[in-house]
C-alpha cells in the first residue's frame, strides 16, 4: 500500500490547481438548466478543453491526456475543491464515451469524441420511458429498418439537459417480437432530426432540467447504431463494471462538500449537528479510499463487478445527508437561494437517477451477496 | 497510489485463517464461555508468531507494522478467537520491560491491558501481567473483582491498580486491531445471515428472496465495504507514523463499530427467534461485537477525538 502520489502526479495536481485558480468564474454560473446558463456552461467546457482538461483520461487524439485513473481522481479532487461549475457535458463524457470507446467504429469515435470533449455537441440520454423507469427492460420505443437506416418511434422521458442539448443516445427495440433485454439496439442521433420533439419538464426547482423526447418516424442512418444490432442492453451495461462504474461520481466532489460542511459546523454550537458533520467527513473519506481501492483493482486488471451499485447507494445518500445537514446548520438561512439550497435540490435526485437506490440494493443483494431473485 | 496489500500481508492473514479454521471453530469459542480459556486458538496464533508480530526481531519477534497485521486481525475477529489477543500482542509490546519481550513474543506471557480511562481488564484471570494505561503490575497478589460481561468468552475484571497515562501509540494500535476484528466479525455475521436467508423458507419461498431482507442485508454490505478502507488507511497511517494517525484510527474504529453493530442487528433480525437463543452459534459473534464496540475507546471517545481534529 502506498497512499502517496508520484512527483509527476503532484506536478499535474499543481498545474490543475493553478489553472483552476486562474480560470474558475468568481461568481457561480447561472443554472445550466436555463438557456443562458447552458451556453455559459458550454463555453466553460470549451475553456477546459483548450487547456486539455475536459477529458484528461481520454486518448490524446480525442482531446485528452491519456491520464491514468489516479490522475483522473486527482483532477476531480482539484476540480470540485475549486468550486468550478458543474459539467454540462457529463452524460456524454461519462456515460456515452466509455461505451463509444469500447463498441464504436473508428469513424464513430472520430466523429463524436473530439466534439464531445469540446462541448461542440452536448449529449442527452434517452433511456427511461413513461412506463419504463426502474424497469428499463420493458421499454417500448421502436426502431424499424428503412433502407440503410432506421425509423424511430416512441417516447423517452426524464432526459437530463435534452432541452438545450445537441444529440441523444438511448435504447430502442429493433426486434418487434422481442421481450425484455433482448432485441434492443443502442442508437445515437441528433436532436435536430426531423420528427424529434423535445418538451421541457420543469423540475422541483422550477427549471427545465429534463425533458420528454417524442420520436415520430425519425430517420437515423445506419451508422447511428452503436455496437451490434439487438445487443443494445449488453452494450449499455457492459462498461458499468469497468471505469464507468467509478466515474459516475468521483469522490472529489463529496470530499469538497464535506470540507465546506465542516466550515459551517465550526460556527455551530449544536453538538448533534457538529457530530453529524464529522461523521459526514468520515463517510466522504471512506468513499475516497474505497475509490482508490477500486482504482487499484482496475489497474491490476480486476473487474469491479457490482461495486458500482455499492458506490451509487453510498455517494447518493451521503450527498443528500450532507446537504440536509448544511441546511440545518444554516437554520433560517437554509431555505434561502444559494449554493447549499441548489446542492440540496440536486442531491435529492441522487437516490433516483442512474438506477434508483432500491434497484441498486436489489443488485447488491443478488450479485454481491448471492441472494435469490 | 496503490491501495492494496502485499503478498506477504495477505499470506499472514491467510495463515491465521487456516490455523483458526482448525483451532477456533464455534465449539472452541463456546468452550471459552465455559472457562476453557484461552484455548487452542491462542496456541495456534502463538505458533504462527502473531504474538511476536509487533516485537522487534532482536527480541524474538517479527518486527511487523500495523499495516502488515491488519488483515490478520480481521481474521481473529472472523473466528471470534478468545483470549486477550489485542492486549497481549498489540498493546503490551510497547509498555512491558524489554527483558519480557521474548516471553511475550512466544505467547507464553499473557497480558490483560486496559486504557487508562476504562476500568475493566478483559480476561485478567488468565493474565500474568496487568497493564492499566502505561502502568504495569504482575497479576500475582492483585485481587480481581469479576463483573458480568455481555461476552462470556471475554470476562471482565476490575483490580486495585493505579493507571498511568496511556502510551498513545499502544492505544492507537490496539484500537486499530480492535477495529479490524470488528470488520472481521461483521463479515462473519453477514455470511451467516446471508446463508440463513438463502435456506430458511416461509410462505413457500426462501426468505432471502424478500426485498425487505435483501435491502437490510445490502445495507450491511455497504456499511462493511466502506468501513474496511478506513481501517486499512488507519493501519497505513500508523505504520508510517503519519501526523493524522490518531484521527484516522478514530474514524476507523467508529466506522468498524457501526458497521459491525449493523451486521449484528441485521443478522439477528434475519434469523428471527432462533437467533435469539444461546443454542445457535450466532450469539458468539453477536456478543463479541457488543463487547468490542467499547474496547480501546468507545464510539463517544473516538467521536470526540474526531471533533477535536476536525472542528
Amino acid at each position: 500500500m502506498d497512499l502517496t502520489f508520484t512527483p509527476e502526479q503532484d506536478a499535474f495536481r499543481a498545474e490543475v490547481r493553478a489553472w483552476l485558480a486562474d480560470n474558475v468564474p468568481a461568481e457561480p454560473l447561472p443554472s445550466m438548466d436555463t438557456e443562458e446558463g447552458f451556453e455559459l456552461h458550454r463555453q466553460w467546457e470549451r475553456r477546459l478543453a483548450e487547456a486539455r482538461l475536459s477529458v484528461v483520461s481520454w486518448p490524446q487524439e480525442y482531446g485528452g491526456r491519456a491520464a491514468g485513473l489516479i490522475d483522473w481522481l486527482i483532477f476531480e479532487e482539484e476540480y470540485w475543491a475549486s468550486g468550478a461549475p458543474g459539467r454540462v457535458s457529463q452524460n456524454g463524457i461519462f456515460l456515452l464515451a466509455p461505451t463509444l470507446m469500447a463498441y464504436g467504429t473508428e469513424e464513430q469515435k472520430a466523429r463524436h469524441l473530439a466534439r464531445m470533449a469540446r462541448a461542440d455537441d452536448v449529449w442527452a440520454q434517452a433511456w427511461s420511458e413513461p412506463e419504463s423507469g426502474s424497469d428499463l427492460a420493458s421499454l417500448r420505443a421502436t426502431a424499424r429498418p428503412d433502407g440503410d437506416g432506421w425509423r424511430l418511434n416512441g417516447q423517452k422521458t426524464w432526459s437530463s439537459r435534452a432541452v438545450y442539448a445537441d444529440w441523444c443516445f438511448g435504447l430502442f427495440r429493433t426486434d418487434p417480437e422481442s421481450e425484455r433485454h433482448r432485441g434492443l439496439t443502442y442508437f445515437m442521433l441528433p436532436l435536430e432530426s426531423e420528427g424529434v420533439t423535445v418538451r421541457p419538464i420543469a423540475q422541483l426547482d422550477g427549471e427545465a432540467g429534463f425533458a420528454e423526447i417524442f420520436f415520430d418516424d425519425v430517420y437515423v442512418p445506419g451508422d447511428g447504431v452503436l455496437g451490434e444490432l439487438g445487443q443494445g442492453w449488453k452494450v449499455a451495461m457492459a462498461t458499468t463494471s469497468s471505469e464507468r462504474g467509478l466515474t459516475l461520481r468521483s469522490p472529489g466532489r463529496f470530499v469538497a462538500t464535506a470540507g465546506r460542511l465542516l466550515e459551517l459546523a465550526k460556527e455551530s454550537g449544536d453538538q448533534t449537528l457538529r457530530d453529524a458533520a464529522v461523521q459526514a467527513w468520515s463517510d466522504a473519506e471512506a468513499y475516497r479510499l474505497y475509490t482508490f481501492q477500486a482504482a487499484t483493482r482496475l489497474e491490476d486488471g480486476i473487474e469491479l463487478g457490482a461495486d458500482s451499485s455499492l458506490m451509487k447507494v453510498f455517494w447518493s445518500e451521503l450527498d443528500l445527508r450532507m446537504h440536509e445537514l448544511a441546511l440545518e446548520l444554516l437554520g433560517p438561512r437554509g431555505p434561502v437561494a444559494g449554493r447549499w439550497l441548489d446542492g440540496f435540490l440536486f442531491a435529492l435526485a441522487g437516490p433516483i437517477y442512474a438506477g434508483t437506490n432500491e434497484i441498486q440494493r436489489n443488485i447488491i443483494a443478488e450479485r454481491v451477496l448471492g441472494l435469490p431473485r | 497510489m496503490k491501495f492494496s496489500f502485499t503478498e506477504d500481508q495477505r499470506l499472514l492473514a491467510e495463515t491465521v485463517r487456516e490455523v483458526l479454521e482448525k483451532a477456533c471453530p464455534p465449539e472452541a469459542v463456546r468452550a471459552a464461555t465455559r472457562d476453557e480459556r484461552p484455548g487452542p486458538a491462542w496456541r495456534a496464533l502463538a505458533e504462527v508468531g502473531l504474538f511476536g508480530a509487533h516485537i522487534a526481531e532482536e527480541h524474538g519477534g517479527l518486527g511487523l507494522t500495523p499495516l502488515d497485521t491488519v488483515l490478520a486481525y480481521e481474521q481473529t475477529g472472523w473466528f471470534a478467537a478468545p483470549g486477550p489477543i489485542v492486549e497481549t500482542a498489540v498493546a503490551a509490546p510497547r509498555v512491558v520491560a524489554v527483558g519480557q519481550l521474548p516471553e511475550l513474543a512466544t505467547g507464553s506471557l499473557i497480558v490483560s491491558a486496559r486504557p487508562a480511562a476504562d476500568p475493566y481488564l478483559p480476561d485478567a484471570d488468565l493474565a500474568t501481567l496487568l497493564v492499566a494505561g502505561s502502568a504495569l503490575a504482575p497479576a500475582d497478589g492483585i485481587a480481581l473483582t469479576p463483573h458480568g460481561s455481555v461476552d462470556a468468552a471475554r470476562r471482565l475484571f476490575t483490580a486495585e491498580l493505579d493507571a498511568a497515562p496511556d502510551d498513545p501509540v499502544a492505544f492507537d494500535q490496539a484500537a486499530l486491531a480492535t477495529a479490524a476484528q470488528l470488520v472481521g466479525l461483521g463479515r462473519r455475521l453477514r455470511e451467516q445471515a446471508v446463508g440463513y436467508a438463502g435456506q430458511r423458507r416461509q410462505f413457500g419461498k426462501v426468505i432471502g428472496s424478500f426485498q425487505a431482507l435483501k435491502h437490510q442485508l445490502a445495507d450491511v454490505a455497504i456499511a462493511l465495504e466502506f468501513a474496511a478502507p478506513l481501517v486499512y488507511r488507519a493501519a497505513y497511517s500508523l505504520a508510517h507514523e503519519a501526523p493524522a494517525a490518531s484521527r484516522d484510527v478514530s474514524a476507523a474504529k467508529n466506522a468498524a463499530s457501526g458497521a459491525a453493530h449493523r451486521a449484528a442487528r441485521t443478522a439477528l433480525q434475519v434469523h428471527g427467534a432462533i437467533g435469539y437463543t444461546d443454542e445457535l452459534d450466532l450469539q458468539l459473534w453477536l456478543n463479541r461485537v457488543w463487547a468490542l464496540r467499547s474496547a480501546w475507546g468507545d464510539d463517544g471517545f473516538h467521536r470526540a477525538r474526531l471533533r477535536d481534529a476536525l472542528l
